[in-house]
């Protein structure tokens, strides 16, 4: 018999039964569309995670600490807290002198404000940190408005994340705050309560994505002035200094009415004080950087190619620093990914299985009203294959029609989710769309897998149909 | 050489627990263009007899050939494409496809075997509806025929792959006495025509036409003489 001739039985023997033939192709397409949604949900959420990591360098990106053993994510808000190897100039040298390395900038981490204030709103700073490095390309970000830090934006540009614009009533319309002053005031917690500093004022030049969480980043030379505080035992020399001026005065004053030998004690006072003075001085430039004291927080490090990332954190670890790349927080997101897709598509696979379940029903049911039928077939010629392939092509075409079916509802409700997720996206400031896409070979694997599972279910009704005695079957009533 | 030879055939049925001995012994020869009707009791093994000699059964014991063909030792292949290329089956129930047209009933044997294009097996199908006069009915369901009309179908899907063979198994028993005397008659025309005939049949009247009377009890055969 022609497998054309087997098709067309196929399908007319499924129309005699089309409630039944209806609620199990249903029972199918639940699992087609279980599977294909799920496993174009991971893998389209994915790539774009990879994809939007890429964009920012992450893959190619190392994060240099000062403490061994942490991973991408802890590394990247370290600020300078004295632990660890001291992050400074020479460490970043020395990783810039690394084979491979493109670019590699300092990097400090800190919350030392407690609200910021855009034309006369004032919103607090809780949970929201600022970082800085030096606009060299190492770090990129990715820009909804206006552009990134550089050298010409005389160091106080601030890029702002989204979410901050949003909190600012900006969402939707982020040009509309380049360009606006921005100002921080510290926390009193921080630095010498009798010395506050005023605040710092910058300007917005960019809105970045919020994928990195609520983040003000600045030029790094800024954010160095940001975390420099006046010792308090400035303060306290600034006293004595004024004292010993006094005292200086008084002396002078005195020397002046006893007229007696004072000329060497104000030459010898003055030398004092002179040098009590200049060793405040000192003492004054050190304390001002604390940075200096405690060092950058990280390095972050550009490699020329990912292929290279291996061999550049090797290379830093030898240095005798931690060192993290962003491609393993990349691949671990992947790996974390695969997993939810196996997971979901376990969910699909059962779902499907019960859909198989239900194929084996509809077949058996087939096979007992069909007996004579069989008898009938195998009376005018009919192999006991040619029967068997009958039963097989006709739950191949129910796996195949809810297959069909399944992919065709998936690309409904892959539109609808992106518009859920489009939403979601724009609120986030992300301007990619659309992410969840069925890939043609997904639809195609899921109509394969379908047909074969309705071919694979409709085996054992098909051979029991096929062993039939002939005449026993004619006799069937 | 005969065209059917059977010889020695025994077939047994385990029936409540009890063996019923269908054929018990049996052996027989048929020619080219005989007309023979197998008659017997119920039981007596008749029909057992004929489906042997169709290739629906197979013996326990004995042989028979057709045309040459071991039908007792063949795999089921051969048996089928026997049963395809040169057996008609025709039975007392008709055995029609009811949600089929009398057409693609009567096409159902080339469909099978996978003969030429539809179009050629359809008027190969007209002309097998048209030896029985029922060229009319070619899109009729056969609910919308009567009982004599659907026997003649099934005559028409017997002879639709030119046969050697027609075997009826009581042809006329759904039908009444003159819709089944036209059916008999139609069967007679073919085995003019040169195709054997077997009719497997209760009513005497029916067997009094063949030109050899086969009677089979308790699985054994009782030959008369032909009556014509």
């Amino acid at each position: 018999m022609k497998f054309i001739d087997q098709f067309r039985t196929g399908l007319r023997n499924l129309a005699r039964q089309k409630l039944r033939t209806s609620l199990t192709i249903f029972a199918i397409v639940i699992g087609a569309v279980s599977v294909t949604v799920m496993l174009s949900l991971v893998t389209s959420t994915k790539s774009f995670l990879v994809s939007s990591s890429e964009k920012i360098g992450m893959d190619t990106q190392v994060i240099v600490t000062g403490t061994s053993g942490l991973n991408y994510r802890e590394s990247q808000w370290i600020g300078p807290d004295g632990s660890g190897k001291k992050i400074d100039a020479d460490v970043l040298a020395a990783v810039e002198k690394l084979n491979n390395v493109q670019s590699a900038t300092l990097y400090l981490a800190g919350s030392m404000f407690d609200s910021y204030k855009v034309d006369d709103q004032e919103l607090t700073m809780k949970n929201v940190g600022v970082e800085g490095y030096t606009p060299n390309g190492t770090i990129k970000h990715i820009l909804i408005a206006g552009s990134e830090l550089s050298d010409s934006s005389n160091g106080s540009g601030v890029l702002i994340s989204s979410d901050l614009a949003s909190d600012l009533g900006f969402k939707g319309n982020e040009t509309a705050l380049i360009g606006k002053d921005v100002s921080f005031h510290y926390r009193k917690d921080m630095g010498p309560p009798d010395a506050p500093k005023a605040d710092e004022v910058g300007k917005i030049i960019g809105v970045t994505s919020s994928d990195r969480g609520s983040v003000l980043s600045v030029d790094l030379d800024w954010a160095v002035e940001f975390q420099t505080w006046p010792n308090p035992q400035n303060n306290q020399n600034n006293q004595n200094n004024q004292n010993n001026q006094n005292n200086q005065n008084n002396q002078n004053n005195q020397n002046n009415q006893n007229n007696q030998n004072g000329q060497n004690n104000q030459n010898g006072q003055n030398n004092q004080n002179n040098q009590n003075g200049q060793n405040n001085q000192n003492e004054q430039t050190q304390d001002q950087s604390q940075i200096d004291r405690m060092g950058y927080g990280s390095i972050w490090v550009s490699v020329d190619q990912k292929k290279n990332v291996d061999g550049v954190l090797s290379e830093i670890k030898q240095l005798g620093f931690g060192a993290a790349a962003g491609k393993e927080e990349i691949d671990s997101q992947s790996t974390a990914f695969t997993i939810i897709g196996a997971i979901l598509g376990g969910i699909g696979a059962i779902a499907l299985l019960v859909a198989a379940i239900g194929v084996v029903n509809t077949m058996v049911m087939a096979t007992l009203e069909r007996t004579r039928e069989i008898g009938i077939m195998r009376a005018i010629g009919a192999t006991k294959k040619t029967i068997r392939r009958l039963f097989r092509v006709e739950a191949g075409v129910l796996g195949f029609t809810g297959g069909l079916f399944g992919v065709i509802l998936s690309y409904g409700f892959a539109i609808g989710l992106n518009q859920i997720l489009n939403k979601q996206l724009a609120d986030s400031g992300i301007t990619d769309r659309d992410i969840v896409s069925i890939s043609p070979q997904i639809a195609l694997i899921v109509m394969l897998i379908t047909t074969m599972i309705g071919m694979l279910a409709g085996s054992l009704p098909a051979r029991r149909a096929a062993n039939m005695d002939p005449v026993e079957a004619l006799r069937y009533e | 050489m005969s065209f059917v030879q059977c010889s020695g055939l025994k077939k047994t049925y385990s029936v409540g627990g009890e063996e019923v001995k269908a054929l018990d012994d049996v052996s027989l020869n048929i020619e080219h263009g005989d007309f023979i009707a197998i008659c017997g009791p119920s039981g007596s093994g008749k029909s057992t007899l004929a489906n042997v000699i169709g290739g629906l059964d197979q013996p326990d014991q004995g042989s028979v050939m057709v045309d040459g063909i071991d039908l007792a030792n063949a795999k089921d292949s051969i048996l089928s494409e026997y049963r395809n290329k040169k057996i008609g089956f025709v039975f007392q129930s008709f055995n029609l496809q009811a949600h089929e047209t009398t057409l693609e009933n009567v096409i159902a044997p080339l469909t099978v075997a996978g003969v030429g294009k539809k179009q050629e097996r359809r008027e190969r199908g007209m002309k097998a509806l048209e030896r029985v006069g029922l060229s009319d009915r070619a899109k009729h369901k056969p609910t919308q025929l009567s009982g004599g009309q659907r026997q003649r179908v099934a005559i028409a899907r017997a002879l639709v792959n030119d046969p050697q063979l027609i075997i009826a198994d009581e042809p006329t028993g759904n039908l009444d006495s003159s819709r089944g005397a036209d059916v008999i008659t139609e069967l007679k025309r073919l085995n003019a025509e040169g195709i054997t005939l077997i009719i497997i049949t209760h009513d005497a009247s029916v067997a009094a036409q063949a030109t050899r009377i086969i009677e089979i009890k308790d699985g054994k055969i009782v030959e008369r003489a032909g009556t014509k």
